[in-house]
């Protein structure tokens, strides 16, 4: 049995959520929510939530940078001051700890801000090749849904997505 | 290593200038100047001139304020108007780097291209300057110069170059200079007295304003030498070390005339000055 | 009321519309355009003239002197990080109390941040002596084990400005990556080619959104301090000196007050110029205009009272240094500025406070340059008066700078200018995908506010309009 993959566009967004909140309920049998991507023009969280919980690890990384900055930040303070700037300036310590605390923030920011963009690059699953049923209507006003399933599947699925207004439906043959 | 370093120094390295610091002074160089004999006759800044290859900017940029005079006479009338003749009443300043213990030109600078010597001093790298000027802008006294153009090309028409100090650089522009307390003679001294195994006696090393000064205004030397001239001084008028509120008090005795200029700020100057006495005291 | 009656942006736009608007704005604007980018031009090369004299004579050509060692590149420079602190902070600010009113005009005000703050990189670097060792203040690793002087609040500002630009840098371009996609879709020939590579494959899928949302609210989150604390850092160039006029404990907010001041009246002076250029009427709306005016003006009058604090602390204090210098802004050589300051600062804004000089779009682009004016008075009246009239007498002195200097200074204006049209011409300056969801989610209450009302006649149908959330 060869797979399939759909993409199915909607230019009402409710009924792309009906949709979706069709296939969550099994309405067919064999596709689960889980196969389904949905993708569209604008931010939809309550769209998303008929997705089922789907994981955003980003802040794991957000943290990990603050957290790396502050003390790298300390101890590269410290280190240089220490091995350089062993004279003193200005009456104050060789390691003047106000100074390093208005770096160590500085720090903080930047580490955590570079690593949530890299993160964001790397977890987003951007930089992939777009696939031959992309359509260029989703950067502008419609709504789509895509998900991979058997052949036999395909033909309920249409009919869903039929019921509810589908205005375009693209097929390929993945394997 | 570096961390090994931080925790095995860190007391040492957390003392700021209130706890003695984080070096144990070699030397302590210090000035006292006398107002009262000072004539205002300028020498003291001809010889620093002549012995730190000051450039000479000539009167349109003297007029603009771009000089380079590491000492400076400064004249004051504050006498004049109660004197039958106010052409008498001025009163004469030498000022120069002060050295502080305390300098805030210090902390300031983005590259570390000033900082305070086991000696005591204000050093001033030239080979670090970016130019940033920020060390001027924070020093009270205004006795930092900066390089607004390469003077060095006018200043010394041939053959007067053959009049340079060989043991100093000529700065080019968008390098800051001041007074070094002639940190060249200090450290010719210095080796010498290695060499001979001995400690540096006082008198040996004289600053060139002080050695041109005619009426031995200026008096320089080592405090940490408890019998030299200087540390005599500053005992002798009661001048302290330190900070403003270690020093401050009421001076019972009017022949006590020491003072540091600014010493509210608490950046602890090298150079005390002797008050002039008045004619109407 | 009106304000009720009266939309942020018509809600019925199609969203068809809303792209070709945007996309039809980056291929052609009105002449005026290549006249402003024309005018632009010939102000950079005044300042690398000029710049090219301060680099092969030395410093000494902008004037400046022994008291006066900074002056107007100082000034500039707090100037044009001051003007940076609008775009991203009021953008991440909004964006996190969901005032989606920021939405079509935040695009242009991040890209304001950021080009604001290359031209502010510029003077610090200007105005060494030595610039072709620059570099020194960055803590490189060097074969010779220096490293910056980390006390300096100028090694500071080189962390600061390194963290703020690239962190409002990624701000811009991750809020901007679903338009590039736009763009990429849409395109022909050379900019397909760079929306491609930009939009980094963007296609808009639940997983990319997601981390989308997260990515962008992060972001905000360490924006808002990050900006507090950048200005705060470049006051730090001020008040952790010793000089009168400069040590002032109120400094960090009194700059931050004042980075938001000048920053909102630089975003009401680009408003009115794209909203002209792209023929944007439809997204740059007036009821927009006027909330921006109305949050200038409040913040005008937190500058104002800092202001008053400062004198009023000096006055308490009773530090004569301090006091004299304050009475010498106002009487002395610098009192036309100082007045000017106050008047364009403080008296001036209060045109603000009437609604149809706020809808009067010539008289709204006068007044926000007018009020850059003054606050670039206020930079100048915080740097040069103080090198002016220090503790020490005998240096007292009064200096006003030369052609050298202010053609730099005129320069810059030209650079920024030209860095923000090229900005606006190759990326979308309104952004699409959120004036969509902004319509969207505005249609959508609108639509259940109408609900309510029919059903439920008891409830009063408030809350809903404007609000973003939908849950």
């Amino acid at each position: 049995m060869s797979k399939h993959r759909l993409l199915a566009l909607f230019s009402d967004f409710e009924e792309a959520h009906a949709a979706i909140a069709d296939i969550r309920r099994n309405v067919v049998p064999g596709v689960t929510v889980d196969d389904v991507t949905m993708k569209s023009p604008i931010e939809h969280p309550d769209v998303e939530e008929v997705l089922g919980e789907r994981p955003v690890h980003i802040q794991k990384f957000t943290l990990f940078g603050a957290i790396f900055g502050v003390t790298f930040g300390f101890l590269f303070l410290a280190g240089a001051q220490a091995t350089f700037l062993v004279q003193p300036q200005g009456g104050k310590a060789v390691i003047p700890l106000p100074s390093n605390f208005v770096l160590m923030y500085e720090m903080l920011i930047f580490f955590a801000v570079w690593l949530t963009f890299f993160s964001f690059l790397f977890l987003s699953g951007l930089f992939k090749k777009r696939s031959a049923l992309y359509s260029e209507k989703v950067s502008l006003d419609q709504v789509a849904i895509m998900l991979e399933l058997n052949e036999a599947h395909t033909d309920p699925i249409k009919d869903l997505f039929q019921k509810h207004k589908v205005l375009e439906i693209r097929e390929e043959v993945i394997k | 290593m570096s961390l090994d370093n931080i925790l095995n120094n860190w007391s040492d390295y957390r003392k700021g200038a209130e706890e003695g610091g984080h070096h144990d002074y070699e030397h302590r160089w210090t000035m006292a100047i006398n107002l009262d004999v000072c004539i205002g006759c300028n020498a003291c800044s001809v010889a620093c001139y002549a012995e730190n290859n000051l450039a000479v900017v000539g009167k349109e940029r003297f007029e603009k304020g771009q000089a380079m005079h590491w000492m400076r006479i400064e004249r004051y009338w504050d006498q004049a108007a109660d004197m039958e003749h106010p052409e008498q009443g001025a009163s004469f300043l030498p000022m120069l780097c002060q050295q502080c213990g305390a300098a805030t030109c210090e902390p300031v600078c983005p590259v570390a291209a000033t900082y305070h010597t086991p000696d005591g001093l204000n050093a001033q790298v030239y080979n670090r300057c970016i130019g940033s000027r920020y060390c001027s802008n924070n020093c009270p006294f205004r006795v930092r110069y900066f390089n607004f153009y390469s003077y060095y090309e006018s200043a010394w028409p041939s053959p007067m170059e053959q009049q340079l100090n060989p043991d100093i650089s000529v700065r080019d522009k968008g390098v800051m200079e001041k007074c070094t307390f002639c940190v060249q003679r200090i450290r010719t001294v210095k080796d010498r007295a290695k060499m001979e195994d001995r400690s540096v006696v006082d008198g040996e090393a004289m600053t060139a304003c002080a050695q041109a000064c005619p009426t031995s205004a200026i008096v320089f030397g080592d405090t940490m030498d408890e019998s030299s001239a200087v540390s005599q001084l500053w005992k002798k008028h009661q001048v302290k070390r330190g900070t403003y509120q270690s020093t401050r008090g009421e001076k019972a005795n009017p022949n006590l005339r020491g003072y540091r200029i600014f010493e509210e700020l608490n950046v602890d100057p090298s150079i005390m000055y002797l008050e002039r006495v008045r004619e109407d005291v | 009321m009106t304000m009720a009656t009266e939309k942020d942006i018509n809600e019925q736009i199609a969203w068809a519309k809303i792209n070709t608007d945007v996309l039809r704005s980056m291929e052609n604007p009105r002449p005026a355009y290549w006249v402003t980018v024309a005018v632009c031009v010939a102000m950079i090369s005044v300042a690398v003239f000029a710049e090219y004299i301060q680099y092969t004579e030395g410093m000494g050509y902008a004037n400046l002197n022994n008291p006066h060692m900074w002056d107007l590149y100082i000034a500039s420079f707090v100037f044009w990080i001051g003007m940076s602190h609008s775009g991203t902070l009021l953008s991440a600010i909004l964006h996190l109390m969901h005032s989606d009113w920021r939405k079509p005009i935040y695009r242009f005000a991040e890209a304001m941040t950021t080009f604001s703050l290359l031209t502010a990189g510029l003077f610090p670097i200007i105005h060494l002596g030595r610039v072709w060792n620059m570099y020194w203040v960055l803590p490189y690793v060097s074969d010779r084990g220096h490293w910056p002087n980390f006390r300096s609040p100028l090694a500071w500002d080189a962390f600061a400005i390194s963290t703020y630009l690239s962190a409002s840098m990624l701000f811009l371009f991750i809020g901007m990556i679903p338009d590039l996609a736009i763009c990429r879709d849409h395109g022909k020939g050379w900019r397909k080619k760079l929306y491609t590579v930009l939009a980094l494959g963007w296609e808009g899928n639940d997983r990319q959104w997601r981390h989308f949302r997260k990515t962008y609210l992060l972001m905000a989150c360490f924006l808002i301090p990050l900006a507090v604390s950048v200005h705060s850092i470049v006051s730090a160039d001020f008040a952790m000196a010793i000089m009168p006029g400069w040590h002032v404990t109120s400094f960090p907010p009194y700059f931050v007050a004042g980075a938001l001041y000048s920053g909102c009246a630089a975003i009401i002076t680009l408003f009115v110029l794209l909203r002209y250029f792209f023929r944007f009427e439809d997204y740059m709306t007036l009821p927009i205009m006027e909330k921006t005016a109305k949050l200038t003006f409040a913040i005008a009058m937190v500058w104002t009272y800092l202001n008053l604090v400062e004198f009023a602390s000096i006055w308490y204090g009773h530090n004569v240094y301090d006091k004299e210098l304050l009475i010498a802004k106002a009487t002395g050589a610098y009192a036309p500025i100082f007045w000017s300051m106050i008047f364009l600062g403080s008296v001036l804004p209060f045109t603000l406070a009437f609604r149809s000089l706020r809808r009067h779009m010539p008289t709204m682009f006068v007044v926000s340059i007018l009020l850059n004016v003054g606050m670039f008075f206020e930079r100048w009246m915080i740097v040069a008066p103080t090198l002016s009239l220090s503790q020490e007498p005998h240096q007292w002195d009064v200096m006003w700078g030369s052609v050298v200097e202010w053609g730099i200074v005129f320069g810059s204006f030209g650079w920024f200018g030209l860095l923000f049209l090229i900005f606006v011409k190759v990326f979308p300056s309104v952004s699409m995908y959120e004036v969509k969801e902004m319509v969207f989610h505005r249609q959508r209450s609108a639509g259940e506010e109408d609900l309510i009302r029919m059903t439920d006649h008891t409830q009063p149908a408030t809350e809903t309009a404007g609000g973003e959330e939908s849950k």
